[in-house]
């Protein structure tokens, strides 16, 4: 015990008088998961919270028109604009202005289209009065006409983007043309009877089965929605608790470098007391700086019109987790440090391997839309079962039996490779 | 008087190398004596020490320290007689020579006032009282090798072996460890030392081994091996005799 004390209390000399290592461990890390939460904010909002601008062209000022403008309106995630200089906007111009890019979406109503859609409607009420017998004939135009709502893109917008409006729009015209012909069959009904005329409160129900949305947890179900703070809190925390291996592997190397280790080895006891003493103080500077990080996405980023970080309810499990990290990110670290023979061979190694384990584990982007070989080689990084069970706890309240097959796979990742460095540091020595 | 170091036969070829390090060596000294393991570069004395220590396993051949075997059975007790001294400076120059020594005498399993007043002792008697809680990274390259001494002496070894301990110091450093070398051989601790000044091997050492090529090439007194040969004027002389004039490189 005097010995992991002794070696606890050795790393904790050495990283005070690291000041260099302490802004690489503590300051650095908030710098990214700032920047990072505040540039990736933007994306995370595409589809959520950022107002579009829409030109609107009102060729038709009847019943249509105004369901697309209030319908778009009462989303809040459209400004409509259908005048621009105090000109209305017309089909043409709006056209130009999207091909520049200055707008990212322009929707031109035609002139008698809700004209057509009432014809229409009068046509079908016509058809199935006289079917049953009735002589009522609505006006009805001569001729079909073919017309289109039509709507322009700017060329560099997103397909889910652009499939998400065609659905809205969609939706618009079903409910304008379901509203006419729904108007016109009970003015036909009120006209058969004359207490529905009077208090006109024909119930017709449009809907006999809605949509609700629910939770998919328990009662505790965080109301928890993945936003740039949710995602990039925690997965840039473990990127840069992973980048702990830098000076983890500069310490091992220069232990073995000026002799220290030898003395160490010399030394009757086990060596394995001074490594798990190290270990643990490791582990425990990832812990730290893990915290130091989920009280930046909690009290800091919010102040720069972030959301605020929600942790879960179960906060032995994120200990847990944050432990199993910061076990397999030392492990790394001293693994880097046997193999490697310079601090240089291994600063370079370990910053470029942590890059590559990030990338393909899902720290910069989610893993669900990679394409499927990148995301079965995603689900081999460590960093991705870290990132998986943190998200587990944060996103889906998971508890201990949520995360406890990720934590296993960090902490065998982590025995093997201290396995792997004994290896080769006992060849090394022959 | 008991054999304080015997190598016997020992051959080791390191792990990718085409050539043997070590190639039959064999030679014992007598407990209680400063004793020289000299060589050119190359010749095997850092193997050679390094499986002394136990740190490196031989291919084949014996080693006994104090008359223990050294192998599995008795590496943890030659841990407890030996004390090395590597050339490199093995302290952490972050920390201050009050704190590394804490720290490897924690490792030795000494605490409390008792290590702190035998801490203090030997920086008194390296004369580095002054300077105990100084970075090592602020010493002069003198004051790293006595702290890197005290490191080596904090459980009191029977056997201490320096490599190259002087190498590099100014003439007062060099003059105080030689000086604690004779001191604490009279206080009855064998010493094996390796060393490139062969002037200081030749008045510091009761017995000197030469070896070249992984091999001892000649064992000895140092007088003794002068006089046994009439053209060599001093140790550098017969060590030049015995290993050739060929650069090593």
């Amino acid at each position: 015990m005097l010995r992991l004390l002794a070696t606890i209390r050795k790393e904790w000399q050495l990283l005070l008088r690291d000041k260099t290592g302490l802004i690489l461990l503590f300051v650095m890390p908030v710098v990214l998961i700032t920047v990072m939460a505040l540039i990736q904010d933007a994306p995370f909002k595409d589809y959520q919270d950022i107002k579009f601008d829409i030109l609107t062209v009102d060729n038709d000022h009847g019943r249509l028109g105004r369901y697309v403008r209030e319908g778009l309106e009462s989303g809040g995630q459209f400004n409509i604009i259908d005048s621009l200089d105090g000109q209305p906007v017309t089909a043409e111009r709006a056209k130009a202005l999207v091909n520049e890019g200055k707008y990212k979406i322009s929707i031109i109503v035609p002139a008698g289209a809700t004209a057509a859609i009432v014809s229409n409607a009068n046509r079908i009420v016509n058809d199935i009065t006289q079917r049953m017998g009735m002589s009522v004939s609505l006006p009805v135009k001569k001729g079909a006409d073919s017309l289109n709502v039509t709507i322009y893109f700017d060329p560099a917008a997103k397909k889910a983007f652009k499939g998400a409006i065609h659905q809205a729009l969609d939706n618009f015209l079903t409910q304008v043309e379901t509203d006419m012909l729904l108007d016109r069959i009970k003015h036909q009904l009120r006209g058969k009877d004359s207490t529905a005329a009077e208090t006109d409160t024909l119930p017709i129900r449009l809907q006999a089965v809605g949509l609700k949305e629910l939770s998919t947890g328990t009662a505790k179900q965080l109301d928890v929605i993945s936003n740039s703070v949710q995602h990039n809190v925690p997965a840039w925390s473990i990127f840069a608790m992973f980048f702990i291996v830098i000076p983890i592997a500069g310490n091992m190397i220069r232990e073995r470098e000026d002799g220290s280790l030898l003395r160490m080895k010399l030394i009757p006891g086990s060596y394995l007391a001074i490594l798990t003493g190290k270990m643990l103080f490791f582990v425990g500077i990832c812990v730290l700086q893990f915290y130091a990080m989920m009280l930046v996405g909690i009290y800091l980023l919010p102040h720069l019109d972030l959301p605020k970080l929600v942790m879960g309810q179960h906060h032995g499990a994120t200990l847990l987790v944050a432990s199993g990290i910061g076990l397999a990110a030392t492990a790394y670290g001293i693994l880097i440090g046997t193999i490697f023979k310079t601090p240089n061979q291994a600063l370079n190694f370990g910053a470029i391997s942590i890059v590559i384990l990030s990338a393909i584990g899902g720290i910069w982007i989610p893993l669900e839309v990679m394409p499927v070989n990148m995301r079965v080689l995603g689900h081999l990084s460590p960093l991705s079962w870290g990132l998986d069970a943190i998200n587990d706890i944060y996103l889906r309240n998971g508890d201990i039996d949520y995360v406890w097959k990720n934590v296993l796979r960090l902490i065998l990742t982590g025995l093997a490779m201290l396995a792997i460095a004994g290896w080769v540091e006992k060849r090394r020595m022959n | 008087m008991m054999t304080g170091i015997s190598v016997n036969e020992l051959y080791k070829t390191y792990n990718g190398s085409a050539e043997p390090t070590l190639k039959g060596l064999t030679f014992q000294f007598e407990e209680g004596k400063i004793a020289g393991l000299l060589g050119p570069n190359g010749a095997g004395k850092t193997t050679t020490i390094s499986i002394l220590c136990g740190i490196v396993r031989s291919d084949s051949g014996e080693v006994r320290i104090h008359g223990l075997k050294q192998d599995a059975a008795h590496r943890e007790s030659i841990k407890h007689i030996i004390g090395i001294v590597p050339q490199r400076i093995a302290l952490y120059p972050q920390l201050s020579a009050v704190e590394n020594l804490t720290y490897f005498g924690n490792l030795y399993g000494f605490k409390g006032k008792a290590l702190r007043q035998k801490i203090m002792h030997y920086l008194e008697l390296f004369g580095l009282e002054k300077s105990a809680n100084k970075e090592i990274h602020k010493y002069s390259g003198g004051m790293k090798r006595r702290a890197n001494i005290i490191a080596a002496i904090l459980h009191d070894p029977k056997l201490l072996v320096l490599d190259e301990p002087t190498a590099g110091v100014d003439v007062q450093s060099r003059s105080l460890i030689l000086q604690f070398l004779k001191d604490y051989n009279q206080q009855g601790a064998s010493i094996l030392y390796t060393s490139h000044l062969l002037e200081e091997a030749q008045s510091l050492c009761e017995e000197v081994v030469i070896m070249d090529e992984g091999k001892m090439v000649v064992q000895g007194n140092p007088l003794t091996l002068i006089q046994q040969h009439p053209a060599c004027k001093n140790l550098e002389d017969v060590f030049l005799h015995f290993t050739g004039h060929a650069l090593r490189d």
